[in-house]
């Protein structure tokens, strides 16, 4: 249980761990579904090569969409190519870097269908079975064109009684499978040396720019996750507040019922304001929440959160940001698009 | 166990990755309860499409419904659709944001159902046994020896391989491999489809009204713990109410059986001190509703009247107000109160 626990961590260490978690998971998935699928020839001219290519090439496509929908990345970043400016420049290279990151992991799963279903080999039989030169074997020379191309179109079936057991289809079979395979080992071993060559060669060039785009690509969903974080704590205490709120006011409202219904000469007691019932509220160090307190205010800070996210300076005091405030505004904000390049 | 509780913990870790986590449970028990199910097609003309169309549309329904029913956020969604307006506006942005989340996750299933049971292919041949092309696929040149009625006779039965009696006309597997591969185009099609509307959903959607979904996702949330914090200063007014209560009761019932004993005041006066304490304390948390009307009242008012989403200010009494006693200071804000929120 250890192991799985310090699995878990690992994963939620940081968010390309994550995605890489995700990644793997839709692996595993897509391996899952291509030993489950019930492959179906129909074993008809031209029925055979769209069957045979589309199952090749749409379950592939739809995990791509899948491995897109499931990287929360991708909505962090084009959330952050749509925002406006605001105090914080945009760097398209950073929307660059989190975009191919996506791609890269969106890849992983439609690579394992294609290069399963490839040294699988029942794919490529049903697609090209039709297309293969009869010349190549012997066993088709005492055959008209039409049977031929009957004979060839049955071949994926096995269990036909046209070709079975006939020494001409596991021919056919055996070559197209054998050319199959050869494919998908091919592009298997492209892919790693690619990917080695890009791990290796990496680098080479622009090691700083790279170090730096995937600080702030992290940055850039972190932050977007601790907003989130902070919004719900927000909602919890603002709404605490209002129910003890609603309690104080029922309470003053059906003291002011019993005073209108004394008699008119007893001296009013003083109504208990709202900070008396927030006391257990108002120790608790969120003082930073108690200054947004309705639903204008709130409005007003989601729609600023998003038109104009602050500049990336936290040693400057907050406010300095809200729209032209003083001179000193000018003075700082320089400074604030330096910090986020360093020049190399 | 501990494997479970793991995966539990972990899928809670946070909201969005629990609700991740129910939705793959659910296309998962909706692909084993397919697996489960044991299908029987009639292999009769009439009866074919209807057992298919039924197959393949009516579970989809109930599993959609289901996984409304299953989420809690349903009530929360038609009490705030239903309340009265009271202080507190309504805004159709917030539950047009929670219909849409909710609807996106009870879709999960369904489409999962469907998928399958197009990918697997007996629902497709079922329904379509009728339709094959003979002359294409079998013997063509035999056909015209039939009725329709004994061609479609025929033709029901190729689902079932036990009673199918054609083979002269046309081969079964034929037939079977010619409709399970359409079937699977289909399925493949449709799982295709679906995916690219929830991308192109899930992509579009910062791109346009960002800000308007970011307010609703807050308020959605904001009211869904309203409601919760609501019901737990119940609970515990509830408590505090019972145990005072009960306190009074055995004060009163002590004072009762003491009245026909003279010893017992000095007992009284040595446990009052202790009992006035705890009850005092319990006092505190009752926030001064203590009485069954009160109740009642505080709820009624809770939720025809939900009080306005602004703080630090004092509440404006309703009613007549201050009907005697000093002079009140003006209210600056009462303006304020009434307008758009």
């Amino acid at each position: 249980m250890d192991k799985f626990r310090l699995l878990f961590q690992h994963f939620q260490s940081s968010s390309e761990s994550v995605m890489n978690g995700i990644c793997l998971l839709l692996a595993a998935v897509t391996v899952k579904l291509y030993s489950s699928f019930d492959f179906n020839c129909p074993c008809l001219e031209r029925y055979n090569a769209l069957y045979g290519l589309g199952l090749l090439l749409t379950p592939p496509l739809a995990l791509f969409l899948c491995g897109l929908l499931a990287n929360r990345q991708s909505v962090v970043m084009v959330e952050e190519w749509r925002r406006p400016v605001g105090h914080r420049r945009k760097d398209p290279g950073i929307i660059r870097y989190i975009c191919s990151s996506v791609l890269q992991r969106a890849l992983a799963a439609p690579l394992v269908w294609i290069l399963l279903a490839l040294l699988d080999g029942k794919c490529f039989v049903c697609a090209f079975s039709s297309s293969v030169d009869p010349e190549k074997f012997l066993d088709f020379a005492n055959m008209t064109p039409s049977q031929v191309q009957l004979f060839l179109a049955k071949v994926p079936c096995k269990e036909d009684e046209l070709v079975r057991d006939n020494p001409a289809r596991k021919a056919v079979s055996r070559y197209l499978r054998c050319l199959s395979q050869a494919i998908g080992w091919s592009i298997t071993l492209l892919l790693i040396m690619a990917a080695f060559l890009a791990r290796c060669l990496r680098p080479c060039f622009d090691q700083t720019v790279l170090l730096q785009r995937r600080y702030w690509s992290n940055y850039v969903d972190l932050e977007q996750k601790l907003f989130d974080e902070t919004c719900c704590e927000h909602a919890r205490d603002f709404a605490h507040r209002c129910v003890l709120h609603f309690f104080a006011s029922m309470q003053r409202e059906m003291r002011a019922r019993e005073l209108r219904q004394d008699t008119a000469g007893r001296d009013p007691e003083p109504p208990e304001g709202p900070e008396a019932s927030d006391g257990p509220d108002g120790g608790s160090g969120k003082a930073h929440l108690q200054a947004i307190s309705s639903r204008e205010q709130v409005d007003r800070l989601l729609n600023t959160w998003y038109s104009s996210k602050p500049p990336l300076n936290v040693a400057s005091s907050p406010g300095l940001w809200g729209g032209g405030l003083s001179h000193r505004a000018a003075t700082v904000a320089p400074g604030t698009r330096l910090s986020q390049h360093t020049d190399v | 166990m501990d494997k479970f509780r793991m995966i539990f913990q972990f899928l809670q870790s946070n909201q969005e990755s629990f609700m991740n986590g129910i939705c793959g449970i659910m296309a998962l028990a909706s692909a084993q309860m397919y697996s489960a199910f044991d299908f029987n097609c009639p292999c009769l003309p009439g009866y074919n499409a209807a057992y298919s169309a039924g197959i393949l549309l009516a579970p989809p329904l109930v599993l959609f419904l289901l996984g409304l029913v299953m989420n809690n956020n349903v009530s929360m969604l038609a009490e705030e659709w239903k309340r009265p307006p009271g202080r507190r506006a309504k805004d159709p942005a917030v539950l047009r944001y929670m219909f849409c989340s909710m609807a996106q996750r009870a879709l999960i299933a369904p489409v999962v159902w469907v998928a399958v049971t197009l990918l697997d292919g007996k629902c497709f041949l079922c329904a379509f046994c009728t339709a094959v092309p003979v002359a294409a696929l079998g013997n063509g040149s035999l056909a015209p020896g039939l009725t329709p009625q004994e061609l479609a006779r025929l033709l029901a039965r190729v689902p079932c391989p036990e009673i199918y009696d054609g083979d002269w006309l046309l081969a079964r597997e034929v037939a079977v491999r010619y409709l399970r591969c359409i079937s699977q185009a289909l399925g493949w099609s449709f799982v295709l489809l679906t995916t690219l509307l929830a991308f192109v959903v899930r992509s579009v959607r910062p791109c346009f009204t960002q800000v308007a979904f970011l307010k609703s996702k807050y308020w959605s949330h904001y009211i869904d713990i309203e409601r919760k914090l609501f019901d737990e200063t119940c609970t515990e007014h509830a408590k505090a109410f019972a145990k005072v209560c009960i306190q009074q009761f055995f004060e009163a019932m002590n004072q009762d059986l003491e009245l026909g004993h003279a010893h017992g005041v000095l007992v009284t006066a040595t446990a009052a001190p202790a009992a006035t304490d705890n009850a005092g304390e319990e006092r505190e948390k009752l926030h001064g509703i203590m009485d069954q009307g009160s109740v009642n009242r505080l709820l009624t008012s809770w939720h025809e009247c939900k009080p306005p989403l602004r703080l630090g200010q004092e509440e404006p009494l309703v009613g007549n107000g201050w009907a005697g006693g000093g002079p009140r200071p003006p209210r600056k804000e009462v303006a304020t109160y009434f307008s758009k929120v």
